[in-house]
């Protein structure tokens, strides 16, 4: 047989089977959970491989992006068509799937220490996903996302100090859109985004098998679970099956980003209701709710995007890149833990999450306002008002919310490992009825 | 026999895509074919994994975590701190050397916004067309382009004919026979302000809901934006064509920092 003798031939050069032969054997721990990261893995797969080829097919100059994206959507080339919607969905799919990944890690505090790196690459991963998805859906040149750029443009122009030297960096030119906006977005989108994802991909699973997965069981000695090889080689084949066929499905049944309807780019044209694609979605409504005002420090405009374009994000990513650092801080738990804590068992957590989340909802909400006051008969401006009171008081009442259930939850975990609840004495009495026994602490 | 019937499955999918894509069939049925071929690679993986029945309580020590013992450094006749420090200090020297290249490719701060608009300049449409001064109609609006530089998203302005009675009610002074035309770059984000309510008389930007008041200098009614539009103030030429009196009342498009007022 072929495959022993190229292991042979590999292992007489360079070693390889002492290593092979710890990573097939190695252990890892069985939760469903565990599996959210391994589709954002296949995620990035999918992209990589439609990626490659649909650069073949795309013409990323400014005056051909869009006819050449046309063919491409266009049904009668049905492999250029499936390639590329496979593509999309795999995009917009893979900003979904880190954020639940990161949410698993983080209501179950597997990123406290030693792997607060591995977090911060994590969350590193999630910007530069959004950003690659954000360059890639900017690539067609079509009216909607040709809107989008124009709109970032002015959320780098609105930085103080160095906003226009960034915009004119990345426009290369003063009037817009400039030269060399798009060969710059094309060369972002195809090289240099996708290989620091895949090296930072690559660094994260090197971390976790190097620092051994977290999980569940109360033996803080020992990793306990199942083989590599054979038990999770299968399982992951077939998260790597259900995966694509989940994307083939998608891309079968539902149309994403139909440039066809959109019409190419024009900088003095906009339609009503455009609104990019979900992951960035937050940041439009926050451009939305965000006040107009403008002011002046020594004669400097600061415009209005600035705060929600700029300053909310930054401030979220910030809290988020240190959320292993500032839980620390807060609850003095400096300890290593390879043992997970369910959700309820830390209700700061459960509170500041809950939050994180509501806010999050609610600025992707409001960046269809105009749509939602045209189908709930309100006014914009009064929507916007609700938007913003909401914000502003809505992270407290559910943070508080989350805060009061947890810490219930946890109770009434602690109360039944006390008393368990589920187990009931009965005495037999002489005369052959029941009797149930007093619970007694365990 | 399960795990046989998925992997059966899985190569009548791939290759039923296979001769779909071939015979140029349509998107749906290669992507039915792609699902099966997929799905049944799942199922035989996962049905493979079940049928193993193998043991998931196997154990691997975990090593303790904590910090290593130090290495002694070299022996420069320094304190360690001082050693440290100075290492970073040549790390940081570096990277003020690497500001060079990257502030190199920016230009000077200062955006040089060039409309195209001066006194005379004449309207023209998306097509170069001048705009004569019977163009348009009570309510209905024109893009516009100075002369020479149709397609310029800075020197884009939306041509609007009102009433010119409500005009002069208002105290309007950059009209001309019932026309006013304003920036269409959004003091926002710059987004183009392209939509036009005529029952209110006023000028809203698609993307953020901002409502400008056109009677008025389109000043802001609500919504994001900080300023008015700025107005292109207009006169009729000896020709009957519309020309511009001169370049915008106020810069373009959204402000940055080193636009100082």
């Amino acid at each position: 047989m072929i495959v022993p003798r190229v292991v042979r031939w590999l292992d007489d050069r360079l070693g390889t089977n002492a290593g092979a032969r710890y990573l097939l054997a190695k252990i890892y721990p069985d939760h469903w959970s565990f599996y959210l990261g391994e589709f954002a893995l296949y995620f990035f797969v999918t992209l990589v491989g439609t990626g490659i080829w649909l650069t073949f097919a795309f013409d990323p100059s400014p005056q051909g992006a869009y006819a050449s994206v046309l063919t491409l959507a266009d049904r009668a080339h049905p492999i250029g068509y499936m390639m590329r919607q496979i593509h999309h969905w795999s995009a917009v799919c893979f900003v979904a799937a880190i954020l639940v990944h990161m949410g698993r890690i983080f209501f179950t505090g597997a990123f406290r220490r030693p792997r607060e790196i591995n977090w911060m690459i994590g969350f590193s991963m999630l910007a530069l996903a959004s950003f690659t998805g954000f360059t890639g859906y900017s690539l067609p040149n079509d009216l909607l996302s040709g809107t989008g750029i124009r709109i970032s443009q002015s959320i780098a122009l609105s930085i103080p100090f160095v906003g226009t030297w960034a915009a004119s960096i990345f426009n290369g030119g003063d009037s817009y859109p400039g030269p060399l906006l798009f060969p710059h977005l094309y060369t972002l989108h195809v090289y240099y985004l996708p290989v620091t994802l895949g090296a930072l991909i690559g660094l994260h699973l090197t971390l976790l098998i190097y620092q051994k997965h977290t999980q569940f069981e109360r033996d803080p000695k020992h990793v306990v679970g199942r083989r590599f090889w054979p038990d999770y080689a299968l399982r992951t084949i077939a998260v790597f099956g259900a995966t694509l066929a989940a994307l083939a499905l998608l891309a079968t049944l539902i149309e994403i980003n139909p440039i066809e309807n959109f019409g190419p780019y024009q900088p003095w044209l906009a339609a009503n209701g455009s609104v990019p694609d979900w992951y960035t979605a937050f940041l439009e409504g926050a451009l939305r709710l965000g006040p107009a005002t403008e002011f002046h420090i020594f004669g400097h405009p600061i415009p209005p995007v600035f705060w929600p374009g700029l300053v909310l994000p930054t401030l979220t990513m910030g809290l988020l890149l240190l959320w292993p650092f500032i839980e620390k801080r807060l609850t003095g738990d400096g300890a290593a833990h390879d043992v997970l804590d369910v959700p309820t068992q830390v209700p700061l957590r459960v509170a500041v999450g809950a939050a994180l989340i509501f806010e999050g909802i609610l600025l992707t909400l409001a960046a269809a306002d105009d749509q939602t006051a045209m189908t709930l008969h309100l006014r914009l401006e009064s929507l916007v008002w609700w938007y913003r009171i909401l914000f502003a008081v809505g992270p407290l009442v559910v943070g508080w919310i989350a805060w009061r259930v947890a810490a219930e939850m946890r109770a009434r975990i602690v109360e039944s490992a006390v008393y368990p609840s589920d187990v009931t004495t009965l005495v037999r009495t002489e005369e052959g009825g029941f009797e149930e026994e007093e619970p007694q602490p365990a | 026999m399960r795990i046989a019937f998925f992997l059966v499955l899985t190569i009548v999918g791939a290759l039923g895509a296979t001769a779909a894509a071939a015979v140029g069939a349509p998107p749906a049925l290669l992507g039915v074919a792609l699902v099966v071929a997929f799905l049944g690679l799942a199922c035989a993986a996962g049905a493979a994994a079940v049928a193993l029945h193998a043991p998931d309580d196997l154990r691997e020590p975990r090593e303790p975590h904590g910090p290593t013992a130090p290495t002694p450094l070299p022996d420069d006749g320094i304190s360690r701190p001082a050693f440290g420090r100075l290492w970073l200090a040549a790390l940081g020297a570096f990277g003020v050397l690497g500001l060079v290249p990257l502030i190199s490719l920016a230009r000077k701060p200062g955006r040089r916004v060039i409309t195209g608009w001066r006194s005379g300049v004449r309207l023209v449409d998306e097509n170069n067309r001048p705009i004569a001064r019977d163009r348009l109609v009570d309510g209905s609006i024109e893009t516009v382009f100075p002369q020479g530089g149709v397609g310029l998203a800075e020197g884009s302005a939306v041509l609007i004919r009102v009433d010119a009675e409500l005009l002069r009610v208002a105290g309007e002074g950059g009209a001309a026979d019932g026309y006013v035309a304003f920036s269409k770059i959004c003091t926002h984000a710059g987004c183009p302000v392209a939509i036009y309510r005529h029952a209110s008389h006023e000028l809203y930007c698609p993307c953020h809901q901002s409502r400008f008041d056109v009677l008025h200098g389109a000043r802001n009614i609500s919504g994001p934006a900080p300023r008015p539009l700025p107005q292109l103030a207009l006169d009729v030429d000896a020709q009957g064509y519309l020309v511009a009196r001169g370049d915008f009342g106020a810069p373009v498009g959204p402000d940055d920092w080193d636009r100082f007022s």
